[in-house]
């Protein structure tokens, strides 16, 4: 738990608080100022018990629109209080700089609100950090032999394998061993509710929105990036997903070259039945036609099926040799450590910046909005001030008052 | 202008914020936030009243003297100095009764035209 951040977010709440305060009048802000604060600090307390930083944004919400209403109330308030000097000022521009007057100061009130507002939720937004593992994946080439290395056969082209990457990725396989390796379950209980540990299926579902995946273009690069308040943590979680995903496509790879061992093992043994038998034929036809264990070549015309069956069992034979080293040349492989189909080309580090909010890019778009509703509403309110002051020019050249 | 002068009747209708401040404050003297805090749980959260609109109403209730700000505190060692309280005056008093009376009529005429449930008796025993 990071009790400074806690604190460092509530003061920075309830200072932006009191300096707008100035919207309201002086007196109104001498008697009622400091009141309004302190219930202010009272809201920003409960409001982060309940949901921390969601909570003080769901409370700027309410409190700013509050804070316009009841500060224009209290200024007109103010005015009439002080109506004689106001009428005197008033006379002095209407009627034709008032709808000016107007535009200035509705484009400025507008525009100071919406440029206060985005930057107070700006800064109330929890800052997170991102870190990035790039991993290069090859897609798992299959043979007869069930899955031998990459590079002994050619590469077939999977246009749906980065697709297909990125759904393992996310999927459970992957990600329920990290959530059990770093102990999220555990952690982000204490951290977002309340110290109950999460349900792994919770757990999931935050750390998937947490996870973005990237490709490099016309490459088999990948990019895995995490975001968390905690930038150590982003990268231990990046990482371990990327040690993870790299665990299961060995695990894959060993599987498959398994089975091809396996096939070639029961290949093995039933050619050797089969050789056999093919021996004990061929000892029956030596027999029968009385042929030497010394002779090479055939003697007569009649014992030609002896040799053509000796020849068929000598190439069995060779087959058969062949066959066993293979089936030794594969164990060998299985046991010599591999990088096997994924490649770690970097690590992820921890990050030395925020990443969100974009603190700039939030501001300005504030500014351009703000500038847009500003205009819109000082227009509005500029043409119904002319509007209102031709009307009362002409009820005045009526009545000759 | 003095407290004996005004007709409670003059001041209806009240706004919701103004009743509901009242309301809190018949239940005994609080702070702001407290009348906040009160105005929400017995609207079931439907008005959250920001601190503008709070002490918006306060200095006006305080100009009319429906309400008065007290010196005592419940219990000081455990609560803020710094905390203004308020209660109702009697005058206050006379108006908020007389606001949930008027309330209570017009739930009586909405029941008489079938637009609410409930019985009528319940409607007629008013506040």
């Amino acid at each position: 738990m990071s009790l400074p951040i806690d604190n460092k977010t509530l003061l920075r709440s309830q200072k932006t608080y009191k300096w707008l305060l100035v919207a309201y009048p002086k007196s109104h802000r001498e008697e009622y100022g400091p009141a309004m604060s302190q219930v202010f600090r009272d809201q920003c307390r409960d409001a982060w018990r309940e949901a921390r930083h969601w909570g003080l944004i769901r409370l700027w919400l309410r409190v700013l629109p509050d804070l316009i209403q009841s500060s224009i109330v209290e200024r007109f308030s103010a005015l009439n209080e002080r109506k004689s000097m106001f009428d005197k000022m008033a006379a002095l521009f209407r009627p034709r700089l008032a709808p000016l007057f107007t535009f200035l100061a509705v484009f400025v009130t507008v525009l100071v609100l919406v440029l206060t507002a985005s930057v107070v939720i700006t800064f109330l937004l929890p800052e997170s950090y991102a870190s990035t593992a790039r991993l290069k994946v090859e897609p798992e080439q299959e043979n007869l032999f069930g899955g031998a290395s990459p590079s002994e056969t050619a590469p077939t082209y999977d246009p749906y394998f980065i697709q297909t990457t990125f759904e393992i990725i996310q999927d459970p396989i992957v990600l329920s061993k990290v959530i059990n390796q770093l102990n999220l379950n555990g952690d982000w209980g204490k951290r977002y509710n309340g110290g109950v540990p999460l349900d792994t299926a919770t757990t999931m579902k935050m750390l998937k929105q947490r996870l973005s995946l990237d490709t490099i273009r016309n490459t088999r690069l990948i990019e895995i990036t995490v975001y968390s308040e905690d930038k150590n943590e982003a990268a231990q979680i990046a990482n371990a997903i990327v040690q993870s995903y790299r665990d299961y496509r060995v695990q894959v790879h060993n599987e498959a070259t398994a089975r091809g061992i396996q096939m070639l093992q029961n290949q093995y043994q039933q050619d050797e039945t089969s050789i056999r038998q093919a021996q004990a034929d061929l000892e029956s036809l030596r027999q029968q036609f009385k042929i030497g264990s010394g002779m090479t070549d055939p003697q007569s015309p009649q014992a030609q099926p002896y040799w053509d069956k000796k020849r068929e069992l000598e190439q069995r034979l060779e087959f058969h040799k062949l066959l066993a080293t293979k089936i030794e040349a594969e164990k060998i492989d299985v046991q010599i450590p591999t990088l096997g189909p994924v490649e770690v080309v970097r690590l992820a580090q921890p990050g030395n910046w925020p990443v969100r909010p974009n603190k700039p890019l939030n501001i300005t778009l504030g500014a351009i909005v703000g500038i847009f509703l500003a205009s819109v509403a000082g227009a509005i309110s500029a043409l119904i001030a002319f509007l209102v002051g031709e009307r009362n020019r002409n009820t005045t050249a009526a009545t000759g008052r | 202008m003095t407290t004996n002068q005004i007709d409670p009747e003059k001041l209806l209708p009240l706004t919701p914020a103004v009743f509901h401040v009242l309301l809190a404050l018949a239940g005994g003297e609080r702070h702001g936030y407290a009348i906040m805090q009160e105005v929400a749980e017995s609207t079931e959260c439907r008005i959250k009243m920001g601190p503008g609109t709070l002490y918006g109403t306060i200095k006006r209730l305080l100009e009319v003297r429906l309400i008065e700000e007290s010196d005592e505190r419940p219990d000081p060692g455990l609560d803020d100095e710094r905390r203004r309280y308020y209660r109702l005056t009697g005058v206050g008093e006379q108006v908020v009764k007389a606001e949930a009376r008027r309330y209570a009529g017009i739930v009586k005429l909405a029941r008489g035209k079938r637009l609410l449930g409930g019985s009528l008796q319940a409607a007629s025993t008013g506040v």
